[in-house]
């Protein structure tokens, strides 16, 4: 699943770790996730879309 | 998602310090009941030491994974689905081998193969955890 996460956080000039902090996950977690190499739960799914100010699909898209 | 708690690091400290306090006593246990001249009673309190000390353990570990999100989780989750199989792997591989060959108790006993189970488990933590890195 491709996904938003790099460019919104640099929108908002947050580390990773800034993000994990407000997600309540570790930092690790930020970079798998933002890396594809994890894709979120739907409650992690919907706490980052909070997080952003945004919506799920304006996050991720599948891949293809 | 949602841990119980934000990661805390003192938790993980005292679960690995009650994990090295359990394996020494397994040791020192070890150690005492090669003594033969030894009383029943006294073999039988020595071999039962660390079954406390593992529990308390077993209580840490578990509130350690409950502070841990879903990604940790999910490692730790696939390190047991390695280790378990490997575990299963080697008794049966141990048991096949007792029946064609005689395999020293003092080597192949489960007093001993246990270890490896353990091992298994903490060698499949770090191999999981770089497919996310």
């Amino acid at each position: 699943m491709k996904n938003r996460l790099k460019v919104l956080r640099a929108e908002r000039d947050w580390s990773q770790a800034d993000l994990a902090e407000r997600l309540e996950v570790s930092r690790q977690t930020v970079n798998a996730i933002e890396t594809g190499r994890y894709d979120p739960s739907l409650p992690l799914a919907f706490r980052l879309a909070e997080v952003f100010e945004t919506t799920i699909e304006a996050i991720f898209e599948p891949d293809g | 998602m949602t841990p119980e708690t934000i990661d805390s690091p003192n938790l993980r400290r005292n679960t690995i310090a009650l994990g090295i306090t359990w394996f020494v006593a397994y040791w020192c246990a070890r150690a005492v009941l090669e003594n033969p001249d030894l009383a029943v009673g006294l073999k039988v309190a020595a071999a039962l030491i660390p079954v406390p000390i593992f529990a308390l353990f077993l209580v840490l570990f578990i509130r350690l994974i409950r502070t841990m999100d879903e990604l940790e989780r999910r490692i730790q989750l696939e390190a047991l689905a390695i280790a378990y199989p490997l575990a299963v792997l080697l008794l049966m591989t141990l048991g096949l081998l007792q029946r064609a060959v005689h395999l020293k108790f003092e080597d192949w006993s489960y007093a001993h193969v246990w270890v490896y189970v353990v091992m298994f488990y903490f060698l499949s933590i770090p191999w999981v955890a770089r497919r996310y890195q």
